[in-house]
C-alpha cells in the first residue's frame, strides 16, 4: 500500500519537474536513431571468431573427428575433470559424451555442481546465437534453457550453429523483443577481474576459459 | 594571399601580456604584419572577465565582458595571442549574457570575429610558412582552452613544422592539462603543482630546449615550475618563435641561470 | 554513505602524500585512458553512438515520468514488485524490511553505486543480514572496511601485498603474491556465498522500459551469479537508469565498455525480465526492483538535468588530471573526478559538497570524453555560479573580485596600477622571478616562481612606440 502512495508521490514530482501540469499526458516519443545497416553474409563467421579470440575466447569448428581431439585436448590442458550438460540438451550431450575417450573424465550435472561438487569442470551447452560485431555466445533461459554450463564451470563448451550467428547486437535482442524470458545472457569471453593491480586475471566468478564449437 | 590586400585585424592583447610579457604582444602584431594584417590595439579592453566567470563571480564578470564588447566595435577580425581568452569571449560571454536578449546578439557577434593567433594565421591568411628564422628544438604543449575549447590542434604544429631551423618533437600527453586553472592554482596549490610536475616532466623528457604554447597562462605556470627547479628548457609563447625569437629573455629565466 | 565532502582540500592532500596510490592511480588511470583510446579509434560508429546516446537520453529524460511508468507496468506485469524510495532513509527501510519478509539471511551484492548512495549494506546488516560484495574490488574493500574508491575499479589503491595480509587476516588463506591465487581464493569464498545466499542484490546499468528488463554489464560474472542462483533478486537502482526501449541497449553497449575499460564489451551482459518463468531451470522465484529518487526528480526540474544522462562508465574519472592526482575517495562521497563533483553537491547539497566544484581546472577533458555528452566543465561552472548566489563563497574572495572588477572598468587605472608593480618589480626583484607570494597567492609559490610584472606594461610601450590608435 505504502509503495504504491511513494509511487503516486514520485510520479506528482516528476511532473512537476518536467513543467507539466495534471496527470502525465500525451505519448512518449521514441528517439528514432539510424536504423543499423544489415550485416555482410559474407565473412561473418570469420568476423565473429576473429572477435571472440580477440578477447581470449577459443573457436573451433570442422568435423566431430577434428574438433574432439582438440577440445579434449584443451580441456585436459586446463585440468578439466567432469563435464556437464542439460539434461534436455541433445547436441552438449552427444560432444560431452564423445568427449569421454579423450579424457580422463566424468559426468556430472548441473545440480551436483550447484550443490558444491569441487571437481574441475567443462559446461556445455547449446547457445541461442552468436553476435559477429562482438564475438558473443547468447544464451537464454528460453524455453526452460539453463545457463548454468556457462556460470559455474571452470570451462565453458558454447555448441554454436553457424547459422544462428548475426552481425550485430541488434539482431540477437530482435530474437526475444517480442516476450524476454528471465534472463537474456550476452557471453563475451572469459569471466576476468583487473581488481588487484590492474592486472587482468580470468576465472574470477565464472569459466575462466570459453570454447566455441561450431556445429 | 595577396600582400597587396590589407586585413584589418584588432589585437586582443590580454592582461598577461599587459602586465607580464610585453614582448608576447609585439611579437603577435610583428607576425600579423608579417602576413599583410593592418593591426590596430585598442587601448580601452582590459580583461576579458575569464578570472571572475571562472570563479563563479558572474556579477563582476559580466561588468568586464560588457566593457570588452564596447573596446571592439566594429567588424574587423580581433585576433589573440591566448586560446583560452579567446575561447572565454567565444564561449563564456553567451553564458553570461543568455538572459540579455541585446547584449547576448553583440556578444555572439563579437565573439564571431574572434581568433586564437595560430589559428587565424593558418585558417584564415592561409599561412604555411611562417617565414620565421627561430632554431632550436621545439616541443609543443596544448592549451586546454585553444585544443579542446576552440578546436585548434593542428594550426600551432603546422606553423612549427614549417619552421626551417625548428626541430619539433611531440611531448607525451600533451594535451594533459598544466595545471594552471587560473583561480584553481590558488585555491588547490598542491594538486595544481601535481599536475605541473607531470606536464614538466614530459616537456624534459623530450630533450626539447624550449617548450612552447599558445597560451600565457599555461606558460608562465610551466615556466614557474621550470624556473624553480632549473630545468634545462625555457618556456616561450608561439607568437614569439613566429617572430623570429626571444627579443629579451624567455619569460621567468630573465637573469636566471639558464642553459 | 556518510559524505565528508566538505573535507575534499584536506583528504586530497592525504592522496598527494600517498606513494603506494600516486603509483597506483598513475598506472590504473593511464592504463584506462589508453585502452579508451584504443577502442574508440577502432570503432568508426563510436561518434555516432554517442550522439544517438545522448539523444535518447535526453528525450528519455524529457519524457522520464513516461518512461519510468512504462517501465514499472512493465515490470510488475512479468512478476517483478517496484518499490519506490523518495529519499536514502526510505530506501533504507524498503530495503531491510523486503530481506527480512523474504526470510533472507545472506545477501550477495555485485556492484552498485545507487546502493552505495543509502548505505544499503548498512540497513541489511542493521536488520540482522549479512551482506557480502562479490565485485572482487568491493569484496576486498569490504574486507577491509573501507569505502570503495572508483566507480570501476574500487580497489585501485590497495597492492597484492596488502590484499595478502588482508585475506590472510580475514579469510584465514595462506600468504601468496602471486594475483591469479588470490583471485582463486575470493572466488571460492564468494562461490560458496552464492550457493548459500537467499538474496542476490544488484544495481542496473539499464532500466529498459518497453519490457520492464534490469541490464548488468560485468566482466566478473558476479552480476550473473548473484541473479540466477538466490531465491530473490533485488536490483537497486535510480530513476534515471531507464531507457526506452530494448532496442536501444546495442547503441549504449556499444559505449559503455569502450568507455569504461577499452572492451567492445563486457564479458558478460544479463538482461533480466521478471521473475522465473514456469518450466525454468532456474532463476528467482521473487524479484523487486528499488527504484530511488534520492534528489533525482529536483536534479530533473532544474538546469543540471542532462547530469542525469550519465551511465556510470568512469572515463571522465580516468581522463581528469585532478582524479588522476588525488584518486577517488578524497571526493568523500560515492562518486568520484568529474561526475561527482557535480553529482554530489546536487545529491547531498552544495554546502556539504562546496569545495568541489572549485576542484577542476576546466580543462575539458572530461566532456570530451562523455560518452553521453554531459557538459560536465560548463556544470562546474554553474555550480561555482551558484555558489555566489547561495553565499557560499568567502567575503574574501568576493571582495577580491569587486576590486579586480573594479580596477578592469577603467583602462587608465588599470594601467597605473601596472606601472606600480612594473616599479615594485624593478625594486624588489630586479625584474627577476618572484619566489614568495604572499597569501592568498603564496600557494602558487611554494614550488613555483611567479613572473615579474613587467617595468612597463604593454600598453604604455605601444602607445610610446606607436602612438594612440584608439
Ligand atoms: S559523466 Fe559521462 S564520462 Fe563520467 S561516468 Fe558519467 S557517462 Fe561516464
Amino acid at each position: 500500500m505504502r509503495d504504491v502512495d511513494e509511487r503516486e508521490m514520485l510520479f506528482r514530482r516528476l511532473s512537476a519537474a518536467l513543467g507539466r501540469h495534471g496527470s502525465p499526458g500525451g505519448t512518449p516519443s521514441s528517439p528514432a536513431g539510424p536504423t543499423p545497416p544489415p550485416g555482410k553474409e559474407s565473412g561473418r563467421i570469420s568476423r565473429f571468431a576473429e572477435a571472440l579470440t580477440a578477447v581470449g575466447g577459443v573457436v573451433l569448428s570442422g568435423t566431430p573427428e577434428e574438433a574432439l581431439p582438440v577440445l579434449g585436448e584443451a580441456l585436459r590442458a586446463e585440468g578439466v575433470s567432469a563435464l556437464f550438460f542439460p539434461q534436455d540438451d541433445a547436441g552438449a550431450r552427444e560432444v560431452a559424451e564423445a568427449l569421454i575417450p579423450f579424457g580422463p573424465f566424468t559426468l556430472t550435472t548441473g545440480e551436483e555442481v550447484r550443490g558444491g561438487n569441487p571437481a574441475s569442470t567443462a559446461g556445455f551447452r547449446t547457445a541461442d546465437a552468436g553476435i559477429a560485431e562482438t564475438g558473443t555466445v547468447v544464451e537464454s533461459s528460453n524455453r526452460g534453457g539453463t545457463l548454468l554450463p556457462g556460470l559455474l564451470s571452470d570451462v565453458h563448451v558454447a555448441l554454436l550453429p553457424s547459422h544462428s550467428v548475426v552481425e550485430r547486437m541488434d539482431e540477437a535482442f530482435a530474437l526475444y523483443a517480442e516476450d524476454p524470458p528471465r534472463n537474456i545472457s550476452l557471453i563475451s569471453g572469459p569471466s576476468k577481474t583487473a581488481d588487484i593491480e590492474q592486472t587482468l586475471t580470468v576465472g574470477a566468478h565464472g569459466p575462466r576459459k570459453i570454447i566455441v564449437l561450431l556445429v | 594571399m595577396d600582400p597587396r590586400r590589407s586585413i584589418p585585424v584588432s589585437l586582443f592583447f590580454t592582461c598577461l601580456a599587459d602586465a607580464f610579457y610585453p614582448r608576447t604582444a609585439f611579437a603577435a602584431v610583428e607576425v600579423l604584419e608579417r602576413f599583410g594584417a593592418t593591426v590596430r590595439v585598442p587601448l580601452s579592453q582590459t580583461c576579458c572577465g575569464q578570472p571572475a566567470f571562472n570563479s563563479g563571480n558572474r556579477k563582476e564578470a559580466r561588468a568586464m565582458a560588457r566593457k570588452f564588447l564596447l573596446s571592439f566595435p566594429g567588424d574587423g577580425y580581433i585576433v589573440s595571442p591566448s586560446g583560452s581568452c579567446a575561447a572565454m569571449v567565444k564561449h563564456g560571454y553567451p553564458v553570461l549574457f543568455r538572459d540579455e536578449p541585446r547584449t547576448l546578439a553583440l556578444a555572439h557577434a563579437v565573439g564571431e570575429r574572434v581568433y586564437e593567433l595560430s589559428q587565424f594565421l593558418v585558417e584564415v591568411l592561409g599561412v604555411t610558412d611562417p617565414k620565421s628564422d627561430f632554431s632550436g628544438k621545439v616541443t609543443y604543449h596544448d592549451s586546454c582552452h585553444l585544443r579542446r575549447g576552440l578546436g585548434v590542434v593542428e594550426a600551432p604544429r603546422t606553423l612549427l613544422r614549417a619552421i626551417r631551423g625548428v626541430e619539433f618533437v611531440e611531448m607525451e600527453e600533451s594535451d594533459r592539462c598544466c595545471g594552471f586553472g587560473g583561480v584553481f592554482s590558488l585555491k588547490y596549490p598542491q594538486i595544481s603543482c601535481r599536475m605541473t610536475e607531470h606536464k614538466v616532466e614530459r616537456i624534459v623528457a623530450t630533450g626539447a630546449s624550449w617548450v612552447t604554447s599558445g597560451d600565457l597562462g599555461c606558460l608562465m605556470n610551466i615556466d614557474g615550475m621550470i624556473s624553480r627547479v632549473g630545468y634545462p628548457v625555457k618556456a616561450i609563447h608561439l607568437a614569439e618563435i613566429l617572430a623570429g625569437g626571444p627579443a629579451e629573455p624567455a619569460p621567468g629565466t630573465a637573469g636566471k641561470g639558464t642553459p | 554513505m556518510q559524505p565528508t565532502a566538505h573535507l575534499f582540500p584536506r583528504n586530497a592532500q592525504k592522496a598527494l602524500a600517498d606513494k603506494t596510490l600516486q603509483a597506483a592511480l598513475g598506472r590504473a588511470t593511464g592504463r584506462f585512458l589508453h585502452h579508451r583510446a584504443e577502442a574508440v579509434a577502432a570503432f568508426p560508429g563510436f561518434g555516432e553512438a554517442r550522439e544517438r546516446a545522448s539523444e535518447i537520453k535526453r528525450q528519455t529524460l524529457a519524457q522520464l515520468d513516461h518512461h519510468l511508468g512504462r517501465f514499472i507496468e512493465e515490470a510488475s506485469r512479468r512478476g517483478a514488485v517496484v518499490h519506490v524510495a523518495r529519499d536514502a532513509a526510505q530506501a533504507r527501510e524498503i530495503a531491510a524490511r523486503v530481506a527480512k519478509e523474504e526470510g533472507v539471511t545472506l545477501a550477495v551484492k555485485s556492484k552498485s553505486m545507487a546502493s552505495e548512495e543509502i548505505s544499503f549494506n548498512v540497513a541489511l546488516q542493521e536488520a540482522g543480514i549479512e551482506v557480502v560484495e562479490s565485485d572482487l574490488g568491493e569484496y576486498i574493500i569490504q574486507l577491509a572496511g573501507e569505502a570503495p574508491s572508483h566507480i570501476i575499479a574500487p580497489a585501485v589503491h590497495k597492492t597484492r601485498e596488502e590484499i595478502s595480509r588482508l585475506f590472510e587476516r580475514k579469510l584465514g588463506e595462506p600468504p601468496t603474491d602471486s594475483i591469479p591465487a588470490l583471485v582463486a581464493m575470493a572466488r571460492r569464498h564468494l562461490r560458496a556465498k552464492f550457493l548459500g545466499a537467499g538474496m542476490g542484490v544488484s544495481g542496473a546499468n539499464f532500466l529498459v522500459a518497453d519490457t520492464g528488463s534490469v541490464v548488468l554489464v560485468t566482466n566478473e560474472g558476479n552480476g550473473r551469479m548473484g541473479t540466477v542462483l538466490p531465491r530473490v533478486h533485488l536490483a537497486v537502482a535510480g530513476i534515471e537508469k531507464v531507457i526506452p526501449r530494448m532496442s536501444d541497449l546495442p547503441t549504449f553497449l556499444r559505449l559503455l565498455p569502450r568507455s569504461a575499460s577499452g572492451q567492445p564489451l563486457s564479458s558478460y551482459v544479463s538482461v533480466l525480465t521478471g521473475t522465473r518463468r514456469e518450466g525454468d531451470a532456474e532463476g528467482p522465484e521473487k524479484m523487486h526492483i528499488l527504484l530511488l529518487d534520492c534528489g533525482r526528480s529536483a536534479i530533473l526540474e532544474g538546469k543540471y538535468r542532462e547530469v542525469l544522462k550519465c551511465i556510470r562508465c568512469g572515463a571522465c574519472l580516468n581522463s581528469c588530471p585532478v582524479y588522476q592526482s588525488v584518486g577517488g575517495h578524497a571526493y568523500g562521497w560515492v562518486y568520484s573526478g568529474p561526475i561527482g563533483a557535480v553529482l554530489t553537491p546536487l545529491l547531498v547539497g552544495l554546502p556539504e559538497a562546496a569545495p568541489l566544484p572549485d576542484a577542476s581546472t576546466l580543462c575539458g577533458a572530461c566532456g570530451e570524453v562523455c560518452p553521453v555528452k554531459i557538459p560536465l566543465p560548463d556544470f562546474l561552472l554553474e555550480l561555482r555560479a551558484d555558489m555566489r548566489s547561495q553565499g557560499l563563497k568567502t567575503p574574501g574572495e568576493i571582495a577580491g573580485m569587486k576590486g579586480y572588477a573594479g580596477v578592469m572598468k577603467r583602462a587608465g587605472l588599470l594601467e597605473a596600477l601596472e606601472r606600480v608593480a612594473g616599479l615594485l618589480a624593478q625594486f624588489f626583484t630586479k625584474g627577476k622571478p618572484v619566489e614568495g607570494l604572499p597569501y592568498p597567492f603564496s600557494g602558487w609559490t611554494e614550488r613555483r616562481d611567479f613572473p615579474a610584472a613587467a617595468a612597463q606594461p604593454f600598453r604604455k610601450l605601444w602607445k610610446t612606440r606607436r602612438g594612440v590608435q584608439g
